[in-house]
């Protein structure tokens, strides 16, 4: 389950969560996502996202 | 030495924003108003250049002119987000409940988080030169943050001053990475020292400056690794910035 981080805002898309909100179910692929998705909140085309392998905030 | 790259002020992206049209609630002012921005490194419609270096992904020399111009409230999350104010006022709103003024000198780390919105606008009578420089996080979603700090060019003349990283004096940032800045008064050659294993990039914000045989001017940048020692030959009037970075 990879992440992936949009250059345009910084939003996240982790595979493990989805996007419920957003009608992308829990468990679906990066590459499953439709190559016209747009990033929800600013509107950048799904290739101006990068994988990330950066932790969650936990406040240890 | 190790050069990564030498990026010349006009092989920057160039973008030009106005409030009409696609940008009409991005970018805020009457219809006069314009931002500039070049961009070392690809950035919205921008995406023929490098991709970042380390973890920088975002490094915008941009002027907000004239005043009434800017970018209307709108949303962020993870990247770390610094602005450094070179020139004229630069009003701050984030949706941490700060709203901040910066001059000439004053920056900002802003850390978006798990979410948060600002708005950056020149209300004031004179452009506003400002640099964004936007960093991946060491974690996501972490709590939203902004502080902010004040870089004295008289104080500080000839010698690098530490804006952001694990310094006395310095703005803390959630990422192994350090900001530094030389003001010179006088033609000067200091020997800046990176940590092991980071890169630097450097940009010159105005004036001349020499690392190696290569002469960078006035918006010319370039990024350096493997190096313990970088001894950096800059003229008197030379503004310097350098972002140390984990690679
Ligand atoms: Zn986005």
């Amino acid at each position: 389950m990879k992440k992936y981080l949009c250059l345009g805002c910084g939003f996240s898309y982790d595979e493990a969560r989805g996007l419920p909100e957003h009608g992308i179910t829990p468990g679906t692929p990066w590459a499953d996502i439709p190559d016209d998705w747009i990033c929800p909140d600013c509107g950048t085309p799904k290739s101006g996202f990068e994988m990330v392998e950066i932790p969650y905030w936990s406040r240890t | 030495m190790s050069v990564s790259f030498v990026l010349r002020a006009g092989e920057r992206g160039y973008a030009r924003l106005v409030s009409t049209g696609v940008n009409a609630t991005y970018v805020a002012g009457h219809p006069d108003g314009v931002i500039t921005r070049h961009s070392s490194f690809n950035f919205h419609e921008y995406q023929s250049g490098l991709a970042g270096f380390g973890s920088i992904r975002v490094f915008g020399d941009e002027v907000f002119s004239p005043g009434g111009t800017g970018y209307n409230m709108h949303p962020h999350h993870n990247f770390i987000i610094c602005a450094f104010v070179l020139g004229g006022a630069l009003t701050h709103v984030n949706t941490i409940g700060k709203v901040d003024e910066l001059r000439a000198g004053d920056y900002y780390v802003f850390s978006a988080g798990a979410g948060g919105k600002h708005a950056e606008l020149n209300i004031g009578q004179e452009d506003t030169r400002i640099i964004y420089l936007w960093v991946l996080p060491s974690q996501l979603l972490a709590p939203p943050s902004y502080l902010r700090g004040r870089f004295d060019a008289k104080a500080n003349a000839n010698r690098f001053a530490c804006l952001i990283g694990n310094e006395p004096g310095a703005l803390p940032i959630g990422q192994t990475l350090k900001v530094t800045r030389l003001v010179t008064g006088r033609n000067s050659t200091p020997v800046y020292r990176p940590s092991p294993a980071r890169g630097v990039y450097a940009f010159v914000v105005e004036g001349e400056a020499r690392i190696g045989d290569i002469i960078l001017g006035s918006g010319d940048s370039m990024a350096l690794t493997g190096e313990d020692r970088i001894e950096i030959a800059a003229r008197s009037g030379t503004d310097l910035l350098l972002v140390e970075t984990a690679l």
